[in-house]
């Protein structure tokens, strides 16, 4: 098997192609999901409303930019504001606690205003002031992300892609070119090419990993709060099941094209379904379910919960073992249909007589 | 015999390489035309040039007495070991683009390949699938056939029946070029030409090609031995069966031998062509 | 130890691909099989060394360890220097340290690649590409070597230098099996099967093959194609009679192997489409 995973690397070294997509694709995912979620904003078009609106809209400070105050108008005049785009945030007086419509669509927006609030509470408490009670309702997209919530997930996306995408062109390659047949011929046992082809795309992954939550941690402040070890368990058995795909595609695949199709149609879904950009329970019912066969949906559960909740092992068990659940099927099915490439005369009993004759000193 | 296509004194340099060096070179009506030699010899670059894809550094192309053109493009058939033909098409819808491309009368399907016209190229055994490119090659009766490894891994029937096409087209005055690698096929030729490095290094008949050329047989009981001894001696060896066909003097092999104790029958023979191209090339072109 | 197949089928589906094909491989012989595409060489090696499954007959093969095997695609990596190659085919049949530095030189001098250890498979002309395959599937000295048509596409030069190769394995003990659509290159054989539509239809030494003709030979120098089963040779014809009556005007001509071969594929095809198909 090392001389599998000796040959593996000597080969992944002289595909530029290949090594390029393992450094800049998640660079590049680090960089635009990152920083665009990071945008600072320094204007909040903001509207008062109700009894006391004149005297909170002259304590509001920035980035509230206050852009309407009527003291005789309501909570649904603040809401068709909102909907009209006239504003991101509406503050209704007058009750106790004040009441703050965000504008959820408005995303960067509406967490800078989310941060101020939380800004203004902190200060007047250290200040030894009440703080202001402000109940804060998201409209309209009440689940608001943040880098923090993306980078999680993201780390979650460059497994799949080094799982699925990278793994399966790399064994079709050397079924393309033939070299699959002397695999099967020399002295290996099936299991040593298998693994010899799977283990430095681990390895590979785990770095890759590693560095993209070094990298959100150091550039973005995401925290990671929780256990180092059910995050790696987590990240194991999903990229298990990742793997077990890359492996399955390539079976199914007689040239690289083929591989790149099928590999598509495995992440974009992930891509889309899983909650990684929309919330999974801002999904319509009826397609709710596919995000719970997406195995990326599971892996965001365990990364979200684990990096910023600091979530207990023990409250994870449903998308622990449901990972491991998917990666005994996917790799038992891949193995199963790679060996029988590998080592075609194990395949049935049928034969009736082959036998290979003892090995002759 | 009217000459079809002629190089006079042509030459092709590629910057510093010089891929072909003044080849005079003819083909005529009737006649098939063997052209062999190693891999980068110049063969390639040599057809091109003869069909007018490349222009000449030096020297001149004449194709049919006038210059390579647009028009003698039509007057001459071209079969690439690729086969060119479309593999997602039938054998049919091959033929009717080809006709469409040199506009010639739509012909009907010659015979041969009549059989399988409606189905795809690509689900063809390869011996089919190579009468069918001879096929398309041959339908606008091209008055010049330029053929590249023509029953390059076909059966040996199939090669036999393959030839019957070029032999019948030559027949009707086709000029034929056949470049390859293969013996058998170079010994159906009517005349050889051998490259080597870009020159032509021998030509003429088969016969003319091995010319005196030897090789020295020896016949030994453990001929293993006596192979080891003289590969080890550097002697490029070729074992026939049991038999062992050295190129070089029998006395020196006679001696090698003795000096081992291996008692041999040693004859010279004369060489077969392969043996012969393999001499001509390590010899390098003529001055 | 005698390797090979005896009365070995393949199917695929409904399709067979290998017929009751009987093959023998004995140390330090050649045997060759002879065939065009589709013919079943490769099913028939694949058989071999136990890549494909029989579904009736024996197969007798050594160990893994003991068989090297150059498919007729590759054989190589082509993103992988000539030593990477070495060393990965080393590693794989435990040849490494100083036995793979020693052995890889000795292969290397040999096959004239000496000069070219950090040079990548890719970069090597198929010539060398072919003798780098076939020394490594020899580097750790297998005792069956097997080789899916090493000269394809080869030229003259490399061929031979190719055959030395493979000579020089034969006369070290190794039973080698090889293909070819070459039907010159059965020569080198001690062992021929001519290989057709997955049957073999003639098996033995090149002269076995030739003394096994029936029938008579002739030779006919005239352009129209003479009756009868008939071929092209140069510019005449020849002429194959099953019974021993020559058409008029044919010369009888003693066969020569190549011509065994052409005989012995138009007797099968007389046997499996008796009426004789015109083509």
């Amino acid at each position: 098997m090392w001389a599998m995973i000796v040959k593996e690397f000597r080969q992944l070294k002289r595909d530029r192609r290949t090594l390029a997509m393992l450094v800049v694709l998640p660079v590049l995912l680090l960089v635009i999901f990152g920083y665009a979620a990071k945008f600072e904003v320094s204007n909040i078009p903001t509207i008062v409303v109700g009894p006391q609106a004149e005297q909170v809209a002259s304590q509001l400070q920035g980035p509230f930019q206050v852009v309407e105050v009527d003291p005789g108008a309501g909570k649904s005049f603040v809401e068709s504001r909102l909907r009209d785009g006239k504003a991101v945030v509406g503050l209704v007086t007058g009750q106790r606690p004040l009441l703050a419509l965000m504008d959820g669509t408005q995303l960067f927006a509406a967490q800078a205003a989310e941060g101020a609030f939380a800004h203004m509470a902190r200060a007047a408490e250290a200040s030894g002031v009440t703080p202001p009670a402000v109940t804060v309702q998201i409209l309209f997209d009440p689940k608001l992300m943040s880098s923090w919530i993306m980078i999680p997930g993201l780390t979650g996306l460059i497994l799949l892609f080094i799982g699925t995408l990278i793994t399966s062109l790399g064994i079709v390659r050397e079924r393309q070119s033939g070299t699959i047949e002397q695999l099967a011929v020399m002295p290996f046992r099936p299991w040593d090419v298998i693994f010899g082809k799977i283990v430095p795309y681990l390895l590979l992954a785990s770095l890759d990993l590693t560095v993209i939550v070094g990298v959100g941690m150091l550039l973005f402040g995401v925290p990671f709060v929780g256990s180092v070890a059910t995050f790696g368990l987590g990240a194991l058995l999903f990229l298990l099941v990742t793997l077990g795909m890359g492996v399955l595609i390539s079976t199914v695949s007689q040239n690289q094209g083929q591989a790149i199709q099928l590999a598509i149609m495995f992440v974009v879904p992930q891509v889309l379904m899983s909650g990684l950009i929309f919330p999974i329970s801002s999904m319509a019912e009826a397609v709710r379910w596919i995000a719970y066969v997406l195995p990326l949906s599971w892996y965001i559960e365990i990364s979200r919960g684990v990096m910023l909740k600091d979530t207990p092992v023990a409250a994870l068990w449903e998308p622990l073992v449901v990972l491991a659940g998917m990666a005994v099927v996917v790799l038992g099915l891949a193995m199963l249909r790679f060996r029988r490439d590998l080592a075609p005369s194990a395949r049935h009993g049928r034969v009736t007589a082959a036998q290979p004759e003892p090995v002759s000193p | 015999m009217a000459v079809l296509a002629e190089t006079r004194g042509v030459a092709k340099h590629f910057g510093a390489l010089s891929a072909v060096d003044s080849v005079d070179l003819a083909v005529s009506s009737g006649e098939v035309v063997g052209l062999l030699g190693s891999n980068g010899a110049g063969k390639t670059t040599l057809i091109r040039l003869l069909l007018g894809l490349l222009r000449p550094s030096g020297g001149e192309t004449l194709l049919f007495g006038a210059l390579p053109s647009m028009s003698t493009r039509r007057r001459v058939g071209y079969v690439p070991q690729t086969l060119g033909l479309y593999d997602d098409m039938t054998v049919q819808e091959n033929w009717t683009f080809t006709a469409a491309a040199f506009g010639s009368a739509r012909p009907a399907l010659p015979e041969s390949v009549r059989g399988s016209k409606d189905e795809l190229v690509g689900s063809l055994p390869l011996g089919l699938q190579r009468r069918v490119a001879f096929a398309v090659a041959f339908s606008h009766n091209p008055e010049l056939l330029v053929l590249d490894e023509p029953t390059s891994g076909v059966g040996p029937l199939s090669r036999a029946r393959l030839w019957q096409d070029i032999r019948d087209s030559a027949e009707h005055g086709t000029g034929v070029l056949v470049s390859t690698h293969n013996m058998e096929e170079a010994e159906q030729c009517d005349r050889l030409v051998v490259m080597v490095d870009g020159r032509v290094a021998a030509e003429g008949a088969v016969a003319d090609v091995i010319g005196s050329r030897t090789v020295v047989q020896v016949t030994c009981d453990d001929w293993r031995r006596a192979f080891a001894v003289l590969d080890a001696d550097g002697l490029v060896v070729q074992v026939q069966g049991e038999l062992l066909r050295v190129p070089g003097s029998p006395r020196q092999v006679e001696d090698l031998l003795a000096g081992h104790d291996l008692p041999a029958a040693v004859a010279t023979v004369p060489a077969n062509l392969e043996e012969a191209f393999v001499s001509v090339v390590s010899r390098g072109p003529r001055p | 130890m005698t390797w090979g197949l005896e009365s070995a089928s393949v199917r695929f589906g409904t399709r067979t691909a290998l017929d009751r094909v009987t093959l023998r491989a004995e140390p330090s012989t050649v045997s060759v099989v002879v065939g065009g595409d589709g013919a079943g060489k490769s099913t028939l090696l694949r058989a071999l060394v136990g890549l494909v499954p029989l579904s009736s007959g024996i197969s007798r093969r050594p160990s893994k360890e003991e068989i090297g095997y150059v498919p007729a695609t590759a054989g190589l990596y082509t993103d992988l220097t000539v030593e990477e190659n070495l060393a990965f085919s080393g590693g794989a049949y435990g040849v490494v340290g100083s036995e793979l530095a020693h052995r890889s030189t000795e292969l290397l001098e040999r096959i004239g690649l000496a000069n070219a250890r950090t040079r990548l498979g890719g970069q090597l002309s198929g010539g060398m590409r072919r003798k780098l395959a076939v020394a490594m599937a020899l580097l750790h000295r297998p005792a069956l070597l097997v080789l899916d048509e090493p000269t394809t596409g080869v030229d003259p030069v490399s061929r031979s230098e190719l055959w030395r190769l493979i000579s020089a394995a034969a006369a070290g003990g190794t039973a080698v099996v090889a293909t070819t659509t070459y039907v010159d290159e059965a020569h080198r054989a001690s062992t021929v099967t001519l290989l057709e539509q997955g049957r073999s239809i003639s098996t033995g030494a090149p002269s076995e093959i030739v003394a096994a003709v029936a029938g008579k030979l002739g030779v006919v120098r005239s352009t129209a194609q003479p009756q009868g089963l008939s071929w092209r040779w140069g510019s005449s014809w020849r002429v194959w009679s099953p019974t021993d009556v020559l058409p008029e005007g044919a010369e009888p001509l003693q066969p020569g192997f190549e011509d065994a071969v052409i005989i012995a594929c138009l007797a099968d095809e007389q046997e499996v489409q008796p009426v004789g198909r015109a083509r």
